[in-house]
C-alpha cells in the first residue's frame, strides 16, 4: 500500500482552542472557542459543527452563540456518550477538532421584517440561542418576537443570565414553564404547549421556529396551526444521528433526505409528508 | 499524570483470558509503557492493594466469592468484567440447570458438607460494572479497545451488532448454508468472527444482542430443518447465568 | 470507433500470468461449496471464470471495510488527510457488479468531494466479463437492465465457443491490451458470434418479475405504508448480511482510534449497516428507526424510491445478493411481487 498525504479532505479538523469553559447545568458544559490561526468560523444560526477529540471521538454539536458575536463561537454540550463525556473533561486552554459549519441554518433572509415565534423545549434552547440572539442583536430588522421556553425543572434551565435579560427586554415576549417545580417557583407549571394559545399574534406575519425533543414537534405544530400559523411559515431543526456531516454516511437519513445536510433547519411544509421525519 | 495502576483477579474461570494478555507478545511492552501491571498472578508474585483499574475474570459462584468482589469494587476506580464468565456468567452458568445440593454432590461426593455454593452470577448481578469485554476467550483486539477508554476514563459500549456482520465481511461461507446450526446471528459481535474464521462455529460466548428475534431466528431454524434443541443446548452453554436473571 | 479484439483460450493462462505481474490481480475465486469470493490471483488456474455473485460485491476495493482518512500525532500537533491505496486489476467483474461500482462512483462524486473515493478508483482497472446465462434463481438482472454491459469497465470480456471477445473501452484498457502480443484484431465472423450470442440472450434473459422498469419506482412511492415491511420486519434478523453483500450500499461508520502510545491514532472508516438498532440511534439513546420493518422499508426505499428521485436510477442492480444471503428468506423478488399484488388491490 503507497501512502499519500491528501491536502483536502473533508473529514479534517481545524483546530479550535478554548478560551474558557464552565458547568452551567446540573450536566451541562459551556465552552467559549476560537479557531487558532486567526480562521473565523462563518456561520448561520442554526448550523451545526462535528467535533472531534482524537482518539476519542467525533460528534455534531450545535453553535449556541449568535454570528453577530464575532470572535468566538460557543458550544454546550450534555454528557451523554463518549465524545461529550471526554468533552465534559475539557478546560481553558484545551484544544479540540472542529469540521463546519455543517448543514442548514434558519432562514435569516426570509425572516427579515417578520414576528418571530420562538419554542424552545428542553436542550433545543442551545441551537435555538443562536437565532434568538441574531435577532435581538439585529432588533429592528424584525417585527414583534416572542420567546417561549419549557423544560423539565427549574433546575434545568440554561443560560439564566440572559433568561433574565430576555424577560426584561420591552422589545421582547419571553415566557417560561417547567413540567414540575417545588412549591417555591413562581412561574409557569405545565407542558410548552399550554402557552400558544395565550400568544397575542398575527398568524400572516408571524414565523414559528421550533426546536426541542423528538416528542414535542407534533404537539407544538398542532397548536401553532391552531393559531393559523401557515405550514411554510414553521421551521423545525430536527436531531439524528450525525457522522460524517456532509450527506453520506446515512446515519442521520430521513426517507430521501440526509438532514446533516438537506437540514437540520426544516420548513414544515417542505418535510410535513416525510414518513421518518416526526 | 502517574500511569493507572492495574490488577487482574480471577473467580470462578480458567484463567485463560488472562493468559490471553499475557500472550499478547510484543502488544504487552507497549501496554506495558502506558499502565503499571501491579498484580497479575498469571505472571508476576507481587500483590498489593494499591489499584485503580480492576481486571477481573471469572464468574461468582460462592458466598466468599461475593465478599471477595464487594471488597475489590471498593477499592478499585474502574472495574472491568474481563471473559465470558465475569461479563455474563459463561460456562459456569451450566450449574444453573442444575439443583445446587445434588451438583454438590455430583461434584464433591461425600464431602459436599464442607463446600458452600450459590448459583452462577455474572459480576454486574453483584456490584457495579464499568467495562465489559466479552468473549470465552477475550478477543486481545477488544481487550486493548476497552483499556484504552478505561485509560481515559470514558465510555465504551460494544456494539450491538450480531457476529454474522463481521462474518460476512470476512466472506466466510455461511453456516447455514452448509446447514449446520451457529450463533451467530443472535451473538453479541466484536470478536472479527474468529471462531468461524477458523472454521468452527459461533457458540455465543459474548452473550446475545439486546433485542434476538425469536419468532425469526425459529423461522430460520424450521427453514433449514435444524431442531430448536441444538439451538437452546448450544445457547445455554453460555448464556445461561443472565437467563436465569430475566425470569427473577 | 469501437474497438473489439480476440484472446483465443489457449492463451488465457498466458493473458492472465502477464497481467498478474501487471500489478496486483483480484478475480473471482471458489470460496467453501457454494460460493464465490473476489481475492489475489496469480494464474488462470485459481479464478472462476463460471461464478455465481461473490459474497461481497467489488465495492470493497472501491470503497474498503477498513479505510483510514485521517492520521493525527497530538505531540507533534499534526494531523493529516491520508489515502492508502494500490495499483489494482480487478477481473471477470460481472454487468450486475459494473452497475454497482457506477452507483459507488455517483454517490462520491457529490460535494464536498471524498478525495479518498475518488483517488483511489483512478488506480484501479476494471475488467468485466459477460454472463452468457443466469447465475441462479436469486437474480433479477434482466428486470434492472444490467444483462448487458452498459459501461464501467475498461475491457470487457466476452465467451465465445473457442475465444474471448474483448471490448476495448478505455485508453488504459487499450495500452493493456498493447502489453498483450496474443492478442488479435476481431474478425468480422467474431462480431458476428457476439451478435448471435447477444440474440441468444435476448431469448434467456427476460425481466424476471411482471412489471416495467419505469413502474418501479411508482410503485414504491406508494408502498411506505405497506404490510409487507411488517411481514419482512417480523423475520428480518438484524444480521445485516443485506447491507454489506449489496453492491450500491455504502453507509459507513467513522470512529478515531488511538495507538497504544496514546499520542497518535487515525480516524478510520467502516461500513456500517442500516439494519442494525444502533445505526439510527443518536448519543442520548433515542432511536430513530427503532423497528426492523422500518430498517427493511428503508433498505429498499433507497434502492428503489430515494436514488431514483436524486439520480435517476435505481441502486438494485439485480445481483440478488441480498436474497441469496438472507438466513430469514427475504427474497427481494417476492417483496416486489407483494408489492405489485397488493398495491393494485390497494387502488
Amino acid at each position: 500500500m503507497e501512502r499519500a498525504v491528501l491536502l483536502k479532505s473533508p473529514y479534517l479538523t481545524y483546530e479550535g482552542k478554548i478560551l474558557s469553559a464552565k458547568m452551567i447545568g446540573k450536566e451541562e458544559k459551556y465552552f467559549k472557542i476560537v479557531l487558532k490561526g486567526g480562521r473565523l468560523l462563518d456561520f448561520e444560526p442554526g448550523q451545526f459543527l462535528m467535533v472531534a477529540i482524537p482518539g476519542v471521538g467525533e460528534a455534531p454539536v450545535s453553535i449556541s452563540s449568535s454570528p453577530s458575536q464575532v470572535g468566538y463561537f460557543e458550544l454546550v454540550v450534555r454528557k451523554v456518550g463518549t465524545l461529550t463525556s471526554a468533552m465534559h473533561k475539557l478546560e481553558e486552554g484545551d484544544q479540540v477538532g472542529i469540521r463546519g459549519p455543517m448543514g442548514v441554518g434558519f432562514p435569516i433572509q426570509i425572516l427579515e421584517g417578520s414576528d418571530l415565534l420562538f419554542v424552545a423545549g428542553g436542550l433545543g434552547i442551545i441551537p435555538l440561542r443562536s437565532l434568538i440572539n441574531y435577532a435581538i442583536d439585529n432588533r429592528r430588522d424584525f417585527g414583534k418576537v416572542s420567546i417561549l421556553l419549557g423544560c423539565k425543572t427549574p433546575e434545568n434551565l440554561l443560560f439564566n443570565d440572559e433568561l433574565d435579560t430576555w424577560g426584561k427586554r420591552l422589545d421582547v415576549n419571553f415566557s417560561c414553564i417547567v413540567d414540575r417545580a417545588a412549591p417555591d417557583w413562581k412561574g409557569n407549571v405545565g407542558l410548552i404547549t399550554s402557552l400558544i394559545p395565550g400568544v397575542n399574534l398575527d398568524s400572516e406575519r408571524t414565523f414559528a421556529i421550533v426546536v426541542g425533543p423528538p416528542i414535542m414537534y407534533k404537539f407544538v405544530i398542532a397548536e401553532l396551526l391552531k393559531k393559523k400559523i401557515p405550514e411554510s411559515q414553521i421551521y423545525v431543526s430536527l436531531e439524528r444521528h450525525m457522522k460524517c456531516g456532509i450527506g453520506y454516511c446515512g446515519h442521520c437519513q430521513m426517507g430521501g433526505i440526509y438532514c446533516c445536510k438537506n437540514g437540520p433547519v426544516f420548513q414544515y411544509s417542505k418535510i410535513k409528508n416525510n414518513i421518518e421525519a416526526f | 499524570m502517574r500511569k493507572k495502576r492495574i490488577a487482574f483477579f480471577d473467580f470462578t474461570s480458567c484463567e485463560g483470558c488472562q493468559l490471553q494478555v499475557a500472550n499478547l507478545g510484543e502488544v504487552l511492552l507497549d501496554v506495558l509503557d502506558i499502565v503499571d501491571v501491579v498484580m497479575f498472578r498469571e505472571v508476576m508474585s507481587e500483590k498489593t492493594e494499591d489499584y485503580d483499574i480492576a481486571v477481573v475474570e471469572g464468574s461468582i459462584t460462592t458466598p466468599h466469592d461475593v465478599e471477595r468482589i464487594k471488597e475489590i469494587r471498593k477499592k478499585a476506580k474502574v472495574l472491568i468484567a474481563f471473559g465470558s464468565c465475569a461479563a455474563i456468567g459463561g460456562i459456569n452458568g451450566m450449574k444453573n440447570n442444575f439443583d445446587l445440593d445434588e451438583i454438590k454432590k455430583y461434584v464433591y461426593g461425600k464431602n459436599a458438607g464442607y463446600f458452600e455454593t450459590i448459583k452462577t452470577s455474572a459480576l454486574d448481578q453483584v456490584v457495579k460494572v464499568d467495562y465489559y469485554v466479552y468473549g470465552c476467550p477475550i478477543y486481545p483486539p477488544d481487550f486493548l479497545k476497552v483499556l484504552k477508554h478505561a485509560i481515559q476514563d470514558i465510555p465504551y459500549t460494544t456494539k450491538d451488532v450480531a457476529v454474522c456482520a463481521e462474518c460476512k465481511l470476512n466472506e466466510n461461507e455461511c453456516m447455514y448454508d452448509k446447514g449446520i446450526a451457529c450463533l451467530g446471528p443472535v451473538t453479541k459481535g466484536g470478536c472479527n468472527s474468529w471462531c468461524i474464521n477458523s472454521g468452527n462455529i459461533c457458540y455465543g460466548c459474548r452473550g446475545m444482542v439486546k433485542e434476538p428475534v425469536k419468532n425469526g431466528c425459529m423461522e430460520v431454524l424450521n427453514k433449514y430443518n435444524i431442531p430448536v434443541e441444538w439451538i437452546t443446548s448450544k445457547f445455554n452453554m453460555y448464556n445461561k447465568t443472565l437467563e436465569s436473571e430475566d425470569k427473577k | 470507433m469501437e474497438q473489439y479484439v480476440v484472446l483465443n483460450k489457449n492463451d488465457f493462462d498466458d493473458f492472465i500470468d502477464i497481467l498478474a505481474k501487471l500489478q496486483k490481480l483480484v478475480a473471482p475465486v471458489k470460496r467453501g461449496e457454494k460460493n464465490y469470493a473476489f481475492d489475489e490471483v496469480t494464474s488462470s488456474s485459481e479464478i472462476a471464470l463460471k461464478y455465481i455473485p461473490t459474497i461481497l460485491p467489488p465495492k470493497k476495493y472501491f470503497l474498503p471495510q477498513n479505510e483510514t482518512l485521517v492520521e493525527y500525532n497530538k505531540k507533534q500537533n499534526k494531523r493529516e488527510g491520508t489515502l492508502y491505496s494500490e495499483p489494482l486489476t480487478i477481473f471477470g467483474v460481472h454487468t450486475c457488479d459494473l452497475a454497482g461500482i457506477q452507483c459507488l462512483n455517483i454517490v462520491f462524486s457529490d460535494r464536498p468531494m471524498d478525495a479518498n473515493y475518488n483517488l483511489r478508483k483512478k488506480k484501479i482497472l476494471v475488467i468485466g466479463l459477460e454472463c452468457n446465462e443466469y447465475c441462479d434463481e436469486y437474480a433479477s438482472c434482466a428486470l434492472m437492465h444490467n444483462q448487458y454491459p452498459n459501461g464501467g469497465y475498461d475491457l470487457f470480456f466476452t465467451e465465445l465457443e473457442n475465444k474471448f471477445i474483448i471490448h476495448v473501452n478505455t485508453l488504459s484498457g487499450e495500452e493493456l491490451i498493447k502489453k498483450m502480443g496474443m492478442i488479435k484484431p476481431a474478425s468480422e465472423e467474431d462480431m458476428k458470434g457476439l451478435e448471435q450470442l447477444r440474440i441468444k440472450k435476448r431469448k434467456i434473459f427476460k425481466p424476471e418479475i411482471d412489471i416495467s422498469y419505469s413502474n418501479l419506482h411508482p410503485l414504491f412511492e406508494k408502498s411506505f405504508n405497506n404490510d409487507v415491511w411488517n411481514d419482512i420486519g417480523n423475520r428480518c434478523l438484524s444480521c445485516t448480511n443485506c447491507t454489506n453483500v449489496c453492491p450500491t450500499c455504502y453507509c459507513y461508520d467513522m470512529g478515531y482510534d488511538t495507538d497504544l502510545d496514546m499520542n497518535s491514532g487515525s480516524l478510520i472508516r467502516k461500513w456500517d449497516s442500516c439494519q442494525s438498532r444502533p445505526f439510527a440511534t443518536v448519543a442520548g439513546g433515542e432511536s430513530f428507526r427503532p423497528e426492523r420493518a422500518a430498517r427493511q422499508r428503508h433498505r429498499y426505499m433507497r434502492k428503489f424510491n430515494y436514488a431514483f428521485d436524486k439520480y435517476n436510477r435505481y441502486f438494485c442492480t439485480g445481483c440478488g445478493r441480498c436474497s441469496r444471503t438472507c438466513m430469514a428468506k427475504i427474497n427481494l423478488k417476492e417483496t416486489i411481487n407483494t408489492l405489485i399484488k397488493t398495491v393494485k388491490a390497494e387502488k
